[in-house]
């Protein structure tokens, strides 16, 4: 039996703190490279200079630093600010015109998936409910731009949760090939995250110790699913992942046919080129696993 | 490219008439991943040696214009960006003594996307900064 390879990319949110301060965008997009990715994702707001209208001459240079670089755009993160004024909340139409503002420019520099990242109105991420109506408003605008919406699910919340099931409605309901699923693996985390400095056990919130989602939960969704961010904290000189349980996550994105990509999302310690070593050990990790899977299929088929 | 601390080397300084100061300033880095829009800032705390401004009555500069609180939690036009440190302005007639300073920021930041109950976000960062003049 013969499975469908990943796709391996990198969201320049791995690089947060580096990017500006002691790496170039160049440097970034190289480094990507370097690990034989293929695909780079950006957060609109913090990556594009002159953001939501970047400069002619700044499109014409990312264009070509994708060809030097061999890389294309896959996600692009956007967000709908729903506290963005402390006097009154947003209505849904403003919500509307702040996604298309974002599908508009993540189509004209090449993205094909855009996810947007709506506020919440309680403690396990329940978004705002403008979310629905301001995503029905531009899926004729998403599809002539040829993207697909995809909000993120992530820790606290699980596979198993209204949130996701409101999602999939939404799908079955509109009918729609321009919305989708978001995966950040940090929900398959199953050990707990160091302190952050200063951090007391009476700070800690409980998902920072893992929510341990069973991987198997993703079988259930996975039709749904059309990008993974693969969130990860610390990989050891052994590559050892210190939190994401990768030999039993990649096995059933195998099994359920997964073959789109693998946006590696570093959130770990920040200082300067931490990033760069950890985003190609989590590559390495990846591939091995990816290749001994693959490997023990073939030897049994 | 700016620095990695909040508080930027460059741009620490009284402000008033050199004899008599009537307050400091400093540019700060915006801590976190993303270009926000000026009414997600909810204003700046600062101590310096111990002493406390609090974030209710600092003035934040960007893109040329200066805000008040009040103003900035308004300010769904102005963008405050990466690569872009905003100078932070502090009313402490006489203002600091030349020399070596421990300055503090609490940077309170308003995500929508994090439950309510932990906003705002206060990103807090120390470290000494020199007064030349």
């Amino acid at each position: 039996m013969s499975t469908q390879a990943f796709k391996y990319g990198v969201s320049l949110y791995s690089y947060t703190d580096d990017l500006g301060t002691v790496m170039t965008l160049e440097d970034a997009m190289a480094n990507v490279a370097d690990v034989g990715a293929t695909g780079i994702e950006i957060l609109g707001e913090g990556h594009i200079p002159g953001y939501p209208k970047p400069s002619t001459g700044w499109i014409r240079q990312w264009s070509v630093l994708l060809e030097r670089y061999g890389l294309e755009p896959t996600n692009y993160g956007c967000w709908i600010d729903t506290r963005l004024r402390l006097s009154r909340p947003m209505t849904a139409k403003e919500g509307a015109e702040d996604l298309a503002r974002d599908i508009r420019l993540a189509a004209r520099l090449g993205f094909r998936f855009v996810r947007p990242k709506v506020g919440v109105i309680s403690f396990d991420l329940v978004p705002d409910p403008i979310w629905e109506e301001s995503v029905e408003r531009v899926l004729d605008l998403a599809h002539v731009s040829n993207v697909i919406i995809c909000p993120e699910i992530h820790a606290p919340t699980p596979i198993r949760h209204p949130v996701v099931d409101a999602y999939v409605n939404f799908i079955q309901r509109t009918g729609t090939k321009n919305f989708g699923l978001l995966i950040d693996t940090g929900i398959f985390q199953d050990r707990p995250l160091p302190y952050f400095p200063g951090e007391t056990p009476e700070m800690r919130r409980d998902f920072l110790n893992g929510i341990r989602v069973d991987p198997q939960d993703f079988l259930a969704i996975a039709p749904y699913v059309v990008f993974i961010q693969a969130k990860f904290h610390s990989i050891t000189d052994d590559l050892v992942d210190e939190h994401i349980p990768w030999e039993r996550v990649v096995p059933v994105l195998k099994q359920a046919g997964y073959s789109g990509y693998l946006s590696s999302e570093y959130e770990g310690e920040r200082t300067p080129w931490a990033s760069l070593e950890q985003v190609r050990r989590q590559h390495a990790l990846l591939r091995k696993l990816e290749r001994t899977h693959d490997e023990s299929h073939r030897s049994i088929s | 490219m700016l620095e990695r601390h909040l508080v930027q080397t460059r741009g620490f300084r009284n402000t008033g008439p050199r004899d008599a100061p009537t307050g400091f300033e400093f540019r700060l880095r915006l801590p976190s991943y993303r270009g926000l829009r000026a009414s997600l800032i909810d204003g700046v705390d600062v101590t310096v040696d111990g002493a406390h401004y609090g974030y209710e009555s600092n003035r934040i500069e960007l893109g040329g214009r200066e805000f008040t609180l009040t103003e900035l939690r308004e300010a769904v036009d102005q963008r405050w960006e990466l690569d872009e440190a905003a100078i932070v302005r502090v009313v402490k007639p006489g203002g600091l003594t030349i020399g070596v300073h421990e300055i503090t920021v609490g940077v309170r930041i308003r995500q929508s996307y994090i439950p309510i109950e932990f906003q705002p976000s206060v990103v807090k960062e120390s470290r000494k900064a020199t007064i030349v003049l």
